[in-house]
């Protein structure tokens, strides 16, 4: 009994971390139609500038959060400005220059933070374990899951409830027409990009503590995160979230009957029938897809 | 139209082919250039700057670059400068085997340091064995390898397991859990510690491989949870030791009861994880920062003025550094026009040299090294506390656990 | 679209390929030798993927399987040829021993034959295709699903063969490996033989592709490349076409992998991971996907490229990389051959039909 629940948590916080990734992606790809193969260096970003802030003011993990989300948020509108908006017609020539921005990023991250491998320290009172129905749940995954709960909830609000949020869902749906109703639509896709991008940022500061900070750290969420992204249906928020717990559980469950490396490869098939069969995702949002 | 032309092209294929593979002179171009021209001697130094493994390779690819500039400094070998040609194979086995084609055709070195995987290390093998080169391999590794191209100056896994077995089960308990990255390092290790438990009256309660990279341990964790066992061995390589160490200890499990005994982590992979994340736990090998011997401290000395102050070195880094000097010794004991690979690999056998670790020796007939296993314990301040050293230095024995092979001067013998 | 079949469009294919086989007779360095061919073999993955994605949209990011596929049937006869005394009883493959196998698996048997090797490098890979191109195609899935889906089988291949360790040598390959003989020729790597052979293949498939394409399946292909639904409504049976492009180009990149294998005397599963399948889809772009001589040149251009750059710059080469393909993509969206095209047809003067119809397919294609 003991051992079922750890494992349901072990697929809820696996999941959670699914969520965070992929929930940037998921509204960049979904709004903008942008394959954004570099998702993983704004994770990756995100880890550094923690380590950044950590080292260099002192500051502690949370009161991180806000700026490492503003610091990478930037560096995504750097990329929307130079690269990504010149290919908003071809979008699979995404996937090929957002790859080049990943191998450039890489590399000048490993180059500027120097050649040792860099921690990020867990914020203390979250380093422990709590007891919960006689299970050591780890205090920190704990938290990660409930971060992913309210980042999605703000998500939500913002694409639902602002007026960036519906001036996004008017691009969305029908650039030309939203243009023509006074919508600045390059504006939007900028600062579109740049909140994915604050996404993923965030993202990487929340699993530094938990996993390494390396250069290529991104390299292995990308992938992860784009197949929620599409079984979760492109543009549903909702789909995400529940992909996110259905490869998150997946694997975790799998892992403990099997082995880690026959979970990722079932996983990754069960991916590929589901999305032969639904093609639109689970929960596909309607409109422009 | 197309058809002619094709047929045009065709036998013009055939007519070229003919022609070139006629005339033998491809094969003599290079032959009678020397090893060592002038006042110079070349030698390859092929470590991964960019791609995953970069950032041990760095390590290893600065120590090597130290151990040259020490040399370079006292003078050279007889009077001949070391000049590295340095190549980036971007922690690919396939650029891997381009750049050593490189190093070993077109800039003739006569011999090359490189690799920290064993994958970069088979994929050079072919280049060094049928040209005839000679391979200088830093890393611990999985044993059973007698290539005559290739001087082994890391760890196998009877210097490392031998006296860490035993000593974990007088300490702890005979009921391990193995577990290790999933490729053939961990499960070669795992054989051995095998038979060691098997002697010693211990039990594998559980046998575990996570794919390489692996970051999410939750499943792994479960498993220890529910077998409880008495000391997790621990092959896993990489990030992946990070992320192991730090969900292990935010699981609620303590090194005081179960601690993780390792060979793969060192002083590198504490530094990415903090202190009090691998504080407590066990590793075996030859080499720890924290060993002190005069050699070392010079070592670490220098090291830190070139790297950076904060820059730690490791049991790989140590062996990147002393094989320099070695290599160095060897070339010293021949004549300029001596200096070919093969006679530089048969002058290292029966080397020795005080390295930071000790004594070690290069064993004539393995080409591996005697080395001066150790048992430390990691410590909050990232460093390791050596508890434990071998008596004598240990001999290697890269079959040791197939028993009728053995490596001799001539190869493989035996089964 | 009118049927082409103008000299003018085989000549630079001719031109190449004449080229490429003269090399030799200039240069005679072993090493420079040993690197063209490797160059040659990933040229003919570049154009295996053009085949696909250039040609009839099917952007596979998982071309990587079939070049793996290639590689390891490869391996498999060459390591069988080996045997030194550390191989153990009746020639087992040393990993094999070390995993505790005491037989060959019924599956390595046939590889003892060069034939059966050379038949599974270019069959094998066609079957995998076709199979999951049917799977996919029936289904009408197309676009950035096709992406997921290759990049999911990829990834599933990937993990199975770095599992099976005792199958396949795991995370090292199967290393250690003979030279490669038929009919009484012995393929060293640095040999001009090779080279032929190398040169031979990509030769002789650049002319079956161009031919294949000029066909009236490659129309037809072209046609679903540019837009499905009129494919549809003519009544042709999309869901074949794609599989067999999908398989020929699966079947090419197999025949890459192989020559790869025996180039660099190794099979690892690095030849089917995600960087070596995105890289194929760079090449591909860099040289123009709408070309199969395009995708060929790009990716003898970039591995060159690469290969330089890493030895000037040792540590930055890989933002200059970077920066080049961002650069290409987007200034030049029909790589290398639609900049070629495009200077050509101005030249000529017969401007405007001819840069409309080379660029047809692949600005077309891009359209949501």
């Amino acid at each position: 009994m003991d051992i079922l629940l750890s494992q349901l948590f072990t697929g809820l916080s696996i999941g959670s971390v699914l969520l965070l990734v992929a929930l940037g992606l998921a509204i960049i790809y979904g709004a903008m139609g942008v394959i954004n193969l570099a998702h993983g260096e704004f994770v990756m970003l995100g880890a550094y500038a923690t380590w950044l802030l950590q080292s260099t003011l002192g500051l502690s993990l949370l009161p991180c959060l806000f700026l490492v989300f503003l610091m990478v948020a930037a560096a995504g509108w750097a990329v929307e400005r130079t690269v990504v908006r010149f290919l908003y017609r071809r979008p699979l020539d995404t996937i090929l220059a957002t790859w080049g921005v990943g191998i450039m990023l890489q590399q000048a991250v490993r180059l500027a933070a120097g050649a040792d491998l860099r921690y990020v320290e867990t914020p203390n009172p979250l380093s422990g374990s709590i007891d919960l129905a006689g299970v050591a749940i780890p205090s920190y995954r704990l938290f990660v899951l409930a971060f992913a709960a309210a980042l999605l909830g703000v998500t939500w609000f913002v694409v639902q409830r602002t007026e960036f949020g519906m001036k996004l869902r008017a691009v969305t749906q029908n650039r030309e027409m939203a243009s023509c109703t006074g919508i600045d639509s390059a504006r939007v896709f900028s600062l579109t990009f740049a909140f994915g991008s604050g996404l993923a940022g965030l993202a990487g500061a929340l699993v530094a503590p938990i996993k390494s900070v390396a250069p290529d750290m991104g390299t292995n969420f990308v992938v992860d995160a784009f197949m929620v992204v599409v079984v979760g249906g492109v543009g549903s928020l909702f789909g995400t979230v529940a992909s996110s717990g259905l490869l998150g559980g997946g694997t975790a469950g799998f892992a403990f009957l099997l082995n880690d490396t026959l979970a990722k490869a079932l996983v990754f098939l069960g991916v590929i029938v589901l999305v032969r069969f639904r093609p639109q995702g689970l929960f596909a949002a309607t409109g422009r897809r | 139209m197309t058809l002619t032309r094709r047929h045009f092209l065709k036998s013009a294929a055939i007519a070229g082919a003919a022609g070139t593979a006629a005339s033998p002179q491809f094969w003599i171009k290079n032959s009678g250039m020397a090893w060592a021209a002038g006042k110079e001697i070349k030698v390859g130094v092929l470590f991964s700057l960019t791609g995953t493994t970069a950032v041990v390779e760095k390590s290893l690819h600065n120590a090597t670059l130290m151990a040259i500039d020490e040399i370079n400094a006292s003078g050279g070998i007889n009077g001949m400068k070391v000049v590295p040609v340095i190549e980036d194979p971007a922690s690919d086995p396939a650029t891997f085997a381009e750049k050593a084609n490189k190093l070993v055709l077109n800039d003739r070195c006569a011999t090359v340091f490189g690799s920290y995987t064993s994958a970069s290390r088979k994929a050079v093998l072919p280049v060094f064995e049928k040209r005839k080169n000679l391979y200088w391999y830093p890393t611990l590794y999985e044993g059973r390898e007698c290539s005559k191209s290739v001087i082994y100056t890391g760890a196998v896994p009877n210097q490392q397991q031998k006296e860490f077995i035993p000593w974990l089960v007088r300490n702890f308990g005979k009921r391990f859990y193995l577990v290790g990255s999933n490729y053939i390092y961990p499960k070669e290790e795992n054989n051995v510690c095998k038979i060691l438990l098997k002697e010693l009256g211990g039990e594998v309660v559980g046998e575990e491989y996570v794919p390489l990279g692996h970051s999410e341990f939750g499943s792994v964790l479960n498993k220890f949870r529910e077998t409880k066992p008495d000391v997790i061995f621990s092959t896993v390589v990489g990030d992946s030791v990070i992320a192991l160490h730090k969900q292990y200890k935010a699981a609620g499990f303590s090194p005081d009861r179960m601690p993780m005994a390792s060979l793969t982590t060192s002083e590198v992979e504490i530094a990415a994880m903090g202190g009090e994340y691998a504080a407590g736990h066990f590793t075996s090998a030859p080499y720890f920062m924290g060993h002190e011997s005069a050699e070392n401290a010079a070592f670490i000395e220098g090291y830190q003025r070139r790297f950076g102050k904060d820059s730690v070195t490791h049991f790989v880094s140590e062996a990147a550094y002393f094989q320099v000097h070695l290599f160095r010794q060897a070339v010293e004991k021949l004549g300029t026009g001596d200096i070919t690979p093969t006679n530089i690999r048969d002058a290292a056998g029966g080397q020795e040299i005080k390295a930071p670790q000790g004594r070690v020796k290069v064993d004539a007939d393995t080409l591996h090294c005697y080395l001066w296993p150790k048992i430390g314990q990691a410590q909050a301040n990232g460093q390791f506390k050596v508890i434990q050293q071998s008596a004598d230095w240990v001999k290697p024995e890269p079959y040791w656990a197939y028993p009728g092979l053995s490596c001799t001067r001539d190869g493989l013998k035996g089964a | 679209m009118p049927r082409i079949t103008s000299a003018a469009q085989f000549l630079p294919y001719i031109l190449f390929c004449g080229a490429i086989l003269a090399v030799p007779s200039i240069v005679s360095d072993p090493f420079l030798l040993n690197k063209f061919a490797r160059y040659l073999a990933l040229g003919l993955a570049a154009a295996a993927l053009a085949l696909s994605w250039g040609y009839c949209g099917i952007l596979n990011l998982g071309q990587g399987v079939g070049f793996g596929l290639g590689a390891y049937a490869m391996a498999m006869h060459l390591k069988l040829k080996t045997s030194p005394v550390h191989t153990g009883t009746a020639g087992l493959p040393d990993f094999m021993v070390w995993n505790n196998l005491d037989h060959l698996p019924w599956f390595w048997q046939p590889f003892h034959s060069g034939l059966f090797a050379l038949a599974a490098a270019v069959l094998l890979p066609a079957l995998v295709a076709a199979l999951l191109g049917w799977f996919m195609f029936r289904a009408r899935i197309a676009g950035v699903y096709v992406a997921i889906i290759t990049l999911a089988m990829l990834a599933v291949t990937n993990l199975l063969f770095v599992d099976q360790q005792a199958y396949t040598g795991g995370l090292n390959g199967i290393t250690d490996l003979a030279w490669f003989e038929m009919g009484g020729v012995e393929f060293d790597p640095y040999s001009p033989a090779f080279y032929y052979l190398s040169a031979g293949c990509l030769a002789f498939f650049l002319m079956l592709g161009m031919v294949f394409t000029r066909s009236k399946a490659g129309l037809v292909l072209r046609a679903i490349g540019s837009g499905t639904d009129r494919v549809l409504f003519f009544g042709y049976d999309m869901a074949s076409y794609q599989c067999l492009a999908f398989s020929l180009s699966a079947s090419m990149a197999g025949v890459a992998g192989m020559l790869y294998a025996m180039v660099l005397e190794f099979a690892s599963p690095t030849f089917m991971g995600v960087p070596i399948s995105l890289s194929m889809v760079i090449w591909a772009a860099v040289g123009g996907r709408g070309s199969l001589l395009g995708a060929t040149v790009g990716a003898i251009l970039v591995n060159g490229t690469q290969g330089s750059l890493s030895e000037t710059f040792l540590d930055s080469w890989q933002l200059i990389l970077g920066a080049l393909f961002i650069l290409v993509v987007v200034f030049l969206p029909n790589g290398i051959a639609g900049l070629a095209n495009s200077l050509g047809a101005r030249l000529s003067g017969r401007a405007r039909g001819m840069a409309a119809r080379s660029a047809a397919p692949s600005a077309l294609l891009n359209r949501r």
